[in-house]
């Protein structure tokens, strides 16, 4: 199966990283069922376009976190998540998230509490909505 | 794991080309791209790798066996297609088949019948009055089902539309999964093959000029953008400017250069690895 993961090389986040989170979100996130069966590292680092390196690593973060297990021989699966470990993920992305719009606004000189107001204007636009 | 090739300190002169030294280290589950221009010398390696030449120094390890000595049971361990292979042109694709077969213990002929079903191949026409095309699926289709732990590819591609390509692609992918296998591609087009290499061979004028792994490489370089004027001094990790455009295969002391000189960045993006390999092989 295709799966949705969409790579930036123009991001500061190294690939793994964009491939174990992109994962992470589907499975948190419910689109990726426990026991959905997993392409093979070559496979996905074909789809990708990325170094089996590459996908190794994000598929062993993954599995020494407990999003995915391995079945010598039979594949990759994804496992069986607590609701808390989800909580968390979602959690984790939306902070993650805000802070690297936070970085992105001091690279570009501005202060703090111009992030702040910005970050009002934008809640305000969407409570108007 | 254990290397299942590896190439130390070879040399071999042919008129006035020299090759090497070359050292190099295959392992198993990867697949590698021999890049370089033509007249590199990827088909000298690779011919070497087969014992079809004898290096001047240095020597080849195929699974632990060096390929000079009187022991051979290496060359069932490699896959070979020639950039261009010889007396095949009387005999039909079937004939050609089983002509081969029976010459690899491990041949597969689910694979060949898939590969030839994909490409379409016409088995009962003469190899000589094939496409090139063509005859380079074929080529292929009597290759990749020897099932050997190596295959080598000398530039397989060459004379096939995109879509073979594509369809070549998800053939190498599968049988890649379908054991302890490795291959080694050489190209000098190497968009073809970029898309499924874990490791690059950047060979120019017989000399390695690197091993790396794909997206190491691509992420070591960036290319800015500025607001104004680059200083007249070389940046750090500088490889290439026009106007206010700049290459750079040192992002982060690049960046914190312009940080600390206050230069204004407007836009910052990733290389193609093609570009890559261009200014790789465009270097002295």
């Amino acid at each position: 199966m295709k799966l949705p993961i969409e790579l930036s090389k123009d991001s500061r986040e190294p690939i793994y990283h964009q491939i174990e989170n992109q994962l992470k979100a589907l499975i948190a996130g419910g689109q990726l069922a426990a026991g959905t069966s997993l392409p093979s590292i070559r496979a996905l680092s074909k789809e990708l376009e990325v170094s089996i390196i590459t996908t190794r690593r994000a598929y062993q973060n993954l599995e020494n976190n407990g999003f995915i297990r391995t079945a010598q021989g039979k594949g990759t699966f994804v496992a069986e998540i607590a609701a808390a470990t989800k909580q968390q993920v979602k959690h984790d992305a939306v902070y993650q998230t805000m802070e690297d719009a936070v970085e992105t606004a001091l690279r570009y000189d501005y202060s703090t509490d111009q992030v702040e107001e910005i970050f009002h204007n934008i809640i305000n636009t969407r409570k108007g909505d | 794991m254990e290397a299942f090739a590896e190439i130390s300190e070879l040399k071999k002169q042919i008129d006035d080309f020299r090759l090497g030294p070359i050292d190099l280290t295959i392992e198993p589950g990867t697949i590698n791209a021999l890049v370089g221009n033509n007249g590199s010398g990827k088909s000298t390696l690779i011919k070497l790798m087969m014992d079809l030449a004898t290096p001047d120094s240095g020597h080849i390890k195929i699974f632990r066996t060096r390929t000079d000595t009187s022991d051979e049971t290496w060359k069932t361990k490699v896959a070979y297609l020639p950039q261009t292979p010889i007396g095949y042109n009387p005999y039909t694709g079937k004939d050609l088949k089983a002509i081969t077969a029976p010459m690899y213990p491990d041949w597969d002929d689910e694979v060949f019948a898939e590969i030839a079903g994909k490409f379409h191949l016409p088995l009962d026409k003469k190899y000589g009055k094939l496409s090139q095309g063509m005859q380079q699926k074929l080529s292929l289709a009597l290759t990749i089902p020897r099932n050997a732990p190596i295959l080598i590819l000398d530039e397989p591609t060459s004379f096939m539309d995109i879509p073979s390509k594509e369809l070549l692609m998800d053939i190498l992918t599968r049988w890649m999964d379908q054991g302890e296998r490795t291959i080694i591609m050489a190209s000098h087009q190497a968009a073809d093959i970029m898309k499924l290499t874990d490791y690059l061979f950047v060979l120019q004028d017989g000399r390695m000029n690197g091993v790396f792994e794909k997206d190491t490489l691509v992420s070591s370089y960036k290319q800015y953008w500025l607001s104004t004027p680059l200083p007249n001094t070389t940046v750090p990790g500088e490889i290439t400017r026009e106007n206010q455009h700049i290459i750079s295969n040192q992002p982060e002391q690049t960046e914190a250069f312009f940080r600390e000189n206050h230069l204004p960045v407007t836009n910052r993006a990733a290389l193609d690895l093609e570009e890559i390999i261009g200014l790789l092989l465009r270097q002295p």
